[in-house]
């Protein structure tokens, strides 16, 4: 057996709690009853797993039979997992095709096939018509990386599909494509529920305009660069105190007030750019701060004019 | 207006309706003492509790005083600005010298029970005791080989608000020097005191057998804190626990302190924010002229000898508003970790020294009420 693969099944028995040992073993359906009674399952697991790794190999297990364990694994942890919920949405009008679970498998794997060059596609049916599918992506040069793979479940006839929360975002048109290819449908509408009931759709960002604005005027003053390290600035104020909402407090003070400022951060100004992307400061930021790195310098007097 | 305590300078004027029962029962007694003719609604209402918990035992009125609690801000929205206390100037200043420009630890501290202050030389050889057996075990920090310790329990007079506060007490770890020499007393290593000023709130809610002291103050080695701690845990059935300072409440400080009439000034006065969600840490420091800083106090303050909620508000609002004038920053989004003045200085750690002997009583009572609040 290829060393990767047997990497592979290491990691994915290990995986599984101990108690949860036989039943998802027996679940995959892979070892038979009598394979699985010449293993002690009271030992260390560490000893376990590597006895079981044994039998695999001597039954020529492939990478595709550790897929479907995987499978296994994560349809008894699906609790464990986010997922986004797409809908095909059908033209009015549109006939209800028949649905063929194996015509539509083969055109899956045919479709990602042609597109992807690495990637590991499998396929395990559930209860209530649904299909589980597992896809480990790579890339031009590298073989697919099975220790992130994304699940896609497929209640064939329901139009809902749900895809496990991957960091390749850029893949889920992909994975429309191949639903919309099979089934000659409008393009699927994305609603993410999830599981974390923070994802509803009707929540917008607000402010949005003002927020690029922010994010742009910052871009503009601090440019697109890492900032110059710099631990400090010290203002040294001699300037009135002057306010309109405080109408009326010092106001007849002729002395100005004096105040000695000093900001400090292990990066200075990486720390000051965050300020109004975070709502803490307004964009732009003050000339006296966002001079620092135009003047050269970081200790500054203020007066009036 | 209902005082605490009559005639004494600096009371705590705490305003009924948002505080617990129990000091609303407070309020009633002292009633009488007072000058007050008209009977407010507040004080009929009060009138009313205390007819209808005649009897209860501490406990129920404990509860009842809990459940009483609407406000979201149980604190007052009224102080009484420190002034020299008649009970302080008893107080030799010789002997709280020690206590001023070093930084303390605060915690809060339940109720110690059947704790007797005729004791003390005995609590001392007990305690001692306990710090050798802890050290056999290892677990004391060692400055070097074969050094022994005493402990000194000792009565901290005048250290109060009111007749009823119980009597503060200290407690010191000295080295003791194997050398026979004259000065046999080695340094003081670690020093704790437990102090209650205006603790007439809790000094209501408890029965003869506990004594009251909920500010207990450290300074030394944290590792002998939590040992000593400990042994008062065993011996006295009580239960520390740290007492942090918010931003609300430094601000309060802030401009108590300010309000603070004084001679001289020290020490700048001083503000240190952090700023949180930031991909670095970012601290803000700002430092205003003391004089500066009264001039400002002054222009904002309009109750005379006392310091509102409007008027803390306000004054925190000029300095953000100057500060937002020149570096477009909102120092109100940002989290106000210490404040610092003439007077005294503190950190939202829990940390807290003390400048001026004048306000001595003031800062305490203050956080006192703190401590009684973090233990009810």
């Amino acid at each position: 057996m290829d060393e990767t693969v047997a990497e592979f099944f290491k990691r994915t028995i290990l995986k599984i709690p101990m108690a949860e040992m036989m039943t998802i073993l027996k679940a995959w359906d892979f070892l038979s009853e009598n394979q699985l009674q010449t293993v002690n399952f009271r030992q260390r697991k560490e000893s376990l797993v590597q006895d079981l790794v044994l039998l695999c190999e001597k039954k020529r297990a492939s990478l595709n039979d550790a897929a479907i364990l995987d499978i296994v694994y994560t349809q008894f942890h699906r609790h464990q997992k986010v997922w986004d919920v797409f809908r095909m949405s059908r033209e009015p009008g549109e006939d209800i095709d028949l649905f063929d679970m194996e015509q539509f498998k083969r055109s899956f794997k045919k479709i990602l096939q042609r597109a992807l060059k690495n990637v590991t596609i499998s396929f395990r049916d559930a209860e209530e018509n649904a299909v589980w599918i597992r896809i480990a992506w790579g890339s031009q040069y590298r073989k697919p990386n099975q220790y992130r793979p994304v699940y896609v479940v497929y209640y064939s006839q329901t139009p809902y599909a749900f895809t496990s929360s991957s960091q390749l975002r850029s893949n889920i048109p992909l994975l429309g494509q191949t639903f919309e290819t099979h089934n000659s449908t409008t393009p699927l509408h994305e609603r993410s529920l999830g599981l974390d009931i923070n994802m509803d759709s009707r929540i917008i960002h607000e402010n949005r305009i003002e927020k690029e604005r922010v994010q742009r005027v910052t871009q503009e003053t601090f440019g697109y660069y890492p900032q110059p390290r710099l631990e400090f600035a010290q203002y040294k104020l001699e300037t009135k105190f002057k306010s309109d909402l405080n109408g009326g407090i010092l106001a007849e003070r002729e002395e100005p007030l004096r105040c000695l400022i000093k900001f400090s951060s292990p990066h200075l100004l990486e720390a000051l750019k965050a300020l109004a992307p975070a709502g803490i400061a307004d964009a732009p930021l003050s000339p006296l701060l966002t001079c620092i790195p135009n003047k050269g310098m970081n200790y500054f007097k203020i007066r009036d004019k | 207006m209902l005082r605490v305590g009559p005639g004494l300078a600096a009371d705590f004027i705490f305003c009924p309706v948002v505080r617990s029962f129990s000091l609303q029962y407070l309020c009633l007694e002292t009633m009488d003492s007072c000058d007050t003719p008209e009977s407010t609604p507040r004080q009929r209402a009060s009138s009313r509790l205390k007819d209808y918990f005649i009897g209860a035992t501490p406990l129920q009125k404990r509860l009842e005083s809990v459940r009483r609690q609407t406000s979201f801000v149980p604190t007052p929205s009224r102080r009484k600005i420190p002034q020299c206390s008649q009970l302080q100037e008893d107080v030799d200043p010789q002997k709280v010298a020690f206590l001023l420009h070093k930084q303390w630890t605060l915690y809060s501290l339940t109720p110690l029970y059947k704790f007797s202050y005729t004791n003390l030389k005995e609590y001392s050889k007990l305690l001692g005791a306990f710090i050798a057996a802890e050290k056999q075990k290892g677990l004391a920090v060692e400055v070097g080989e074969d050094f022994n310790i005493k402990v000194i329990f000792s009565a901290l007079l005048g250290m109060k608000g009111t007749q009823r506060d119980p009597e503060a007490f200290l407690v010191q770890i000295l080295s003791k020097s194997q050398l026979p020499s004259e000065n046999r007393e080695g340094k003081v290593l670690w020093t704790g005191w437990f102090c209650c000023i205006f603790g007439d709130s809790l000094l209501e809610t408890v029965s003869e057998d506990f004594t009251c002291l909920p500010l207990f103050l450290a300074n030394g080695a944290e590792t002998n804190t939590a040992m000593i701690g400990t042994w008062f845990q065993k011996t006295f059935d009580c239960y520390f626990s740290p007492l942090a300072i918010n931003a609300y409440n430094l601000s309060w400080m802030a401009a108590m302190w300010t309000a603070c009439k004084m001679d001289h000034y020290m020490a700048t006065t001083e503000f240190l924010w952090s700023v949180p969600c930031s991909p670095q840490r970012l601290d803000i420091s700002y430092a205003i002229h003391p004089e500066d800083a009264k001039a400002l106090w002054d222009s904002v303050h309009k109750t005379p000898g006392e310091v509102t909620q409007e008027e803390v508000d306000l004054f925190m609002d000029c300095l953000y508003s100057h500060f937002h004038r020149h570096f477009k920053i909102h120092l109100s989004a940002t989290r106000l970790v210490r404040v610092s003045t003439s007077v005294a200085s503190a950190h939202t750690d829990g940390k807290i020294k003390i400048l001026c002997h004048k306000y001595l009583i003031g800062v305490l009572a203050y956080l006192t009420e703190l401590a009684i609040f973090q233990i009810e």
